[in-house]
């Protein structure tokens, strides 16, 4: 597959790494950079591109919920031992980003997951579970279809404004 | 990875700074911390997130847990300075009024 970012045609990028915690950072990175492609946000300090700058709200929903979709397969589908790898195939375009996400471990059921309480308070705050309800608030459209391969499909568009600054920039 | 945190005693107060990224694999560092926190059942506890720029899930916890713990022992809670990324994650999380953000 092959998509458009600005004039520029620009192949999947697709990553493999081991499905435990140790490589979410450069799982994060690279998604990061993919980020970048669509939303045109540029790093805080071009001269340290780490990726704890996040500021660009497109930027900042499509890793937020990444590193929780991340997380969940290490500690659920590989049960924090490893023992299998995550797929990673990105597809930046011009107004979107996708990212398909595979892994060959415990299938996740996601009607176990309980929503957050619709009032919060004191007592009410939540200390677990929230990491769902993150990436799906902050995605346009996230599935999950169980395998193997497990697949998170997460898409995020960029709103009328980011498309238009994008494209001026 | 340690997550870059400075904890300040004082008679009247303890202030946590926490900078970085608080996540899934430094919360675990700070949640010790915050362990030694509760216990000292401090009457009043500052968290300066001024210097956080990424959060997850698992990093909202530790704080939540740091809040439920201080809170449970009478003591007081003010969050500050969360900008950006965490201050996004709060919101979605509907955090904010609970913490004064």
């Amino acid at each position: 597959m092959r998509a458009i970012v600005g004039n520029t045609m620009v192949p999947t990028i697709r990553l493999t790494v081991p499905g435990t915690l140790r490589y979410r950072a450069i799982a994060v990175r690279v998604v990061g950079e993919a980020c970048r492609l669509v939303s045109s946000s540029t790093q805080r300090d071009p001269d340290d591109p780490v990726v704890h700058d996040v500021r660009d709200p497109f930027d900042t929903a499509v890793i937020s919920a990444f590193m929780e979709i991340f997380n969940n397969i290490a500690i659920h589908a590989y049960k924090r031992t490893g023992g299998g790898v995550i797929d990673l195939a990105i597809t930046p375009t011009e107004r979107e980003l996708v990212i398909e996400v595979r892994d060959h471990g415990h299938p996740f059921d996601l009607d176990d997951v309980t929503p957050l309480p619709n009032e919060l308070d004191e007592d009410s705050l939540p200390e677990g579970g929230m990491g769902i309800h993150i990436a799906k608030t902050m995605l346009d459209e996230m599935t999950y279809e169980p395998g193997p391969p497990n697949l998170w499909r997460l898409r995020k568009r960029l709103s009328a404004n980011q498309a238009a600054g994008a494209r001026r920039s | 990875m340690p997550t870059p945190f400075e904890v300040q005693r004082h008679p009247t107060e303890t202030r946590l700074a926490v900078r970085g990224s608080l996540d899934i694999n430094t919360a675990p560092s700070l949640a010790e911390e915050i362990d030694a926190i509760i216990a000292t059942r401090p009457p009043k506890v500052i968290v300066d997130l001024s210097g956080l720029d990424l959060i997850d899930s698992s990093g909202v916890a530790a704080l939540v847990k740091l809040y439920k713990g201080v809170r449970g022992a009478n003591g007081t809670v003010a969050i500050t300075g969360a900008r950006d990324q965490p201050l996004a994650i709060f919101k979605l999380l509907r955090m904010d009024k609970v913490f004064n953000l």
